[in-house]
C-alpha cells in the first residue's frame, strides 16, 4: 500500500477531533473514556504513518508503549467511575462537583 | 509496491487508494458513532469497530505487531473492561450533550483548527514525498520486539511498572467503602440521639421542672 502519508495524517486528525469533541460535549463519564481512548488512537495512528514515511521502527515502540499507558488510563479511570457511581449513585459528570469550591 | 515507490510523483494506485478510503470512511463512521450514541453499550460496541478498522489501517502501515496487538489488547482487554464497567452501572443518559452558547465559540475554533492542521499535513509531507523502501522484516512481531528490548528496554520495564500502579490504584479506588459509611452514619446517628436527649424539651420541662434528668 503507497498511501501518501499526509492521508493517515489526516485520519488521524479527524479521530483525534471526533475524540475530543466526545470529551468535551459529553456528559456521560463512560462516553467520555471512550474519547479519550480515541484521542490516544489519533495519536497512535499519527506515530505509525510518521514511523512508516521514515523508514523508521522507534515509532512502533512507542505506539506500543501508548497502548500500555491507554490500558493503565483505562482502568484507573473506570475505576474512578465505579467510585463516583457508589457516592453519587450517578455517572454524569456535572453530577461530580465535590472538589469544585 | 516498489514499482509504486520507485515513481515516487505519481499518485497512488487506484485500488490501494479505494481499499484505504474505505477503511478511513469505516474509522470515523464508528468513531462518531461512539460519541453520539445515547446507549453505552452500542458505543462500546462502535469503539470495538473502530479499533478493528484501525488494526487494518496499521496492516497497511506494515505496522504488522502493532496491529496484532491493537486487536489483543485494545479491542479485547480493555473493550472488555468498558463492557464490565457499562454493565455494571448501565444508566440511561437524561440529556446527553451538555451543548450551551458559548460552545459554539468551540465548534468556529475546531473548524479552524481543522482547516490549519489539513494545510499542515498537505505542506509538512505533500503527498508526493515518496515513502522509503522499507525491509520485509519492518514492523514484524520479531524486529519490533529486538529494537524493544535493546534500546528501549528502559520505558518497557517503566511501564510495566505503571501498570502494576494502575492495578493497585484501580482496586484501592473502586474498594466497597459501605462499611466505613454505615459506620459513619452509626456515629451521626449516635451523636444526634445523645444531643436530643442531653437537651430538653421546653414543654416538657414547663410540666416537669425537677425530673428533667430523668429522661437521660
Amino acid at each position: 500500500m503507497a498511501i501518501p502519508t499526509a492521508y493517515y495524517l489526516i485520519l488521524s486528525f479527524v479521530l483525534f477531533l471526533i475524540g475530543t469533541t466526545g470529551v468535551l460535549l459529553r456528559r456521560n463519564a463512560l462516553i467520555v473514556l471512550m474519547g479519550i481512548e480515541l484521542q490516544l488512537n489519533g495519536g497512535n495512528l499519527a506515530l505509525l504513518a510518521f514511523a512508516r514515511q521514515l523508514g523508521d521502527q522507534k515509532g512502533h515502540v512507542f505506539a506500543f508503549l501508548v497502548i500500555a499507558l491507554a490500558a493503565a488510563e483505562a482502568a484507573v479511570g473506570l475505576a474512578i467511575l465505579v467510585g463516583l457511581f457508589r457516592s453519587r449513585e450517578s455517572v454524569n459528570l456535572d453530577d461530580a462537583t465535590m472538589m469544585k469550591r | 509496491m516498489n514499482a509504486a515507490n520507485a515513481a515516487g510523483a505519481a499518485s497512488p494506485p487506484v485500488g490501494d487508494m479505494i481499499i484505504f478510503l474505505i477503511m478511513a470512511a469505516w474509522v470515523a463512521f464508528f468513531a462518531i458513532l461512539t460519541i453520539t450514541r445515547r446507549n453505552p453499550v452500542t458505543a462500546v460496541m462502535s469503539l470495538v469497530a473502530t479499533f478493528f478498522g484501525l488494526a487494518a489501517i496499521y496492516a497497511a502501515l506494515s505496522a504488522h505487531f502493532l496491529a496484532v496487538i491493537q486487536v489483543l489488547v485494545y479491542a479485547g482487554a480493555i473493550m472488555v473492561l468498558f463492557i464490565f464497567v457499562v454493565m455494571i452501572l448501565n444508566r440511561e443518559e437524561v440529556a446527553p450533550l451538555s451543548l450551551r452558547p458559548m460552545r459554539l465559540l468551540g465548534v468556529v475554533a475546531g473548524v479552524y483548527l481543522t482547516w490549519t492542521f489539513i494545510g499542515l499535513a498537505w505542506e509538512g509531507v505533500p503527498p508526493k514525498t515518496p515513502l522509503p523502501v522499507v525491509s520485509e522484516t519492518y514492523g514484524t512481531v520479531a524486529s519490533v520486539g529486538d529494537m524493544l528490548f535493546r534500546e528501549f528496554l528502559y520505558p518497557f520495564e517503566a511501564i510495566s511498572l505503571l501498570l502494576l500502579v494502575a492495578i493497585v490504584g484501580g482496586v484501592v479506588v473502586s474498594r466497597s467503602h459501605q462499611k466505613e459509611v454505615a459506620a459513619q452514619r452509626a456515629a451521626d446517628y449516635r451523636k444526634q440521639v445523645e444531643e436530643l436527649a442531653s437537651s430538653d424539651f421546653p414543654g416538657k420541662q414547663e410540666e416537669l421542672p425537677a425530673s428533667g434528668g430523668g429522661h437521660h
